[in-house]
């Protein structure tokens, strides 16, 4: 490290001012600033500004507009020169639909229900009427068998609902 | 690049806004150029106005028109070049004042200073300051 003569080498004193090892980038112009190049500006507000060569520095404090200089990068993009390579590079971004299970239905269950064929759908509606028929003639079967036992209790529940039943129709 | 008649805004809380130099403080010349971290004599010339609630209070020592004071540059516009190479440059002159012991007058620093002043040794300096550039 280059000392300064009268100096005593802390090394601690030397590293917050020599960031070096990052190159910077131009505030005017976009170009890279290799360490121990270039000139760095703190204007009144606290705001830096870096550059890269006395050419930027020049232009920067004669107020010219970096989007009307055509040698700076500000300008190239603006003006979208040699950019051909990024835009090849960009991929289009669409949202996968992911089928997913419910509580009641796992993905197995959902699938296999919307597999069915119509033919076998209509099967299954046939075997459902017919099991409900079947167990409805059931359930009168024993009614009737029982007739003598519960008829009174029967009946009071039976009209009571057909009254009802037969409210709900009037109304 | 500050010597006889240059001007410096200064930052601190010590009550002047802008002082004139008189004299560089260096250990074999006593003039020339004074640069960031260098001490300097110097006139205040404009001050802020002391009311009579701040003069009893005695946050920091206030200053006035006309008062002769030590400071030390904390930023120039002539660039000054770091150890790596680099150059920094401010848009002003800025000091900040203090006695003949080298303790600061003020008590708070309002503005940027300069990371320089880290080597020449003001240490507080650049702790009291918000930013070091």
């Amino acid at each position: 490290m280059h000392l300064r003569p009268g100096t005593v080498d802390f090394g601690c004193r030397f590293t917050d001012l020599c960031s070096s090892l990052k190159v910077e980038i131009d505030s005017f112009s976009g170009y890279r600033i290799y360490p121990s190049k270039g000139k760095l500006f703190v204007r009144g507000d606290s705001k830096v500004f870096r550059f890269a060569s006395s050419k930027n520095a020049s232009l920067f404090l004669q107020r010219k507009n970096p989007r009307k200089i055509a040698w700076t990068q500000v300008y190239r993009r603006m003006h979208k020169k040699g950019i051909t390579e990024e835009v090849a590079k960009k991929r289009s971004r669409r949202t996968v639909k992911h089928q997913r299970g419910i509580v009641g239905a796992d993905l197995a269950a959902i699938a296999a229900k919307r597999n069915q064929t119509a033919a076998v759908r209509s099967q299954q509606r046939l075997a459902a009427i017919t099991k409900a028929k079947s167990e409805k003639k059931e359930k009168e079967g024993t009614k009737t068998k029982k007739p003598a036992a519960s008829k009174a209790a029967h009946a009071a529940p039976k009209v009571s609902k057909q009254q009802m039943k037969g409210g709900k129709g009037g109304r | 690049m500050i010597g006889l008649k240059g001007k410096l805004n200064v930052i601190d809380n010590s009550g002047a806004l802008l002082v004139e130099c008189v004299n560089v403080l260096k250990q074999k010349v006593n003039n020339g150029w004074g640069s960031i971290g260098d001490e300097i004599v110097c006139v205040v010339k404009r001050a802020r106005p002391i009311g009579a609630a701040a003069a009893a209070s005695a946050t920091a020592v206030k200053v006035r028109r006309g008062d002769v004071r030590r400071a030390v540059i904390v930023r120039t516009k002539k660039v000054v070049r770091r150890p790596d190479g680099r150059f920094i440059r401010f848009d002003d002159n800025a000091a900040v004042l203090l006695n003949n012991k080298r303790e600061m007058l003020g008590t708070r620093i309002g503005g940027v200073v300069s990371a320089d002043l880290r080597m020449k040794g003001w240490g507080k300096i650049v702790s009291l300051a918000p930013k070091v550039l």
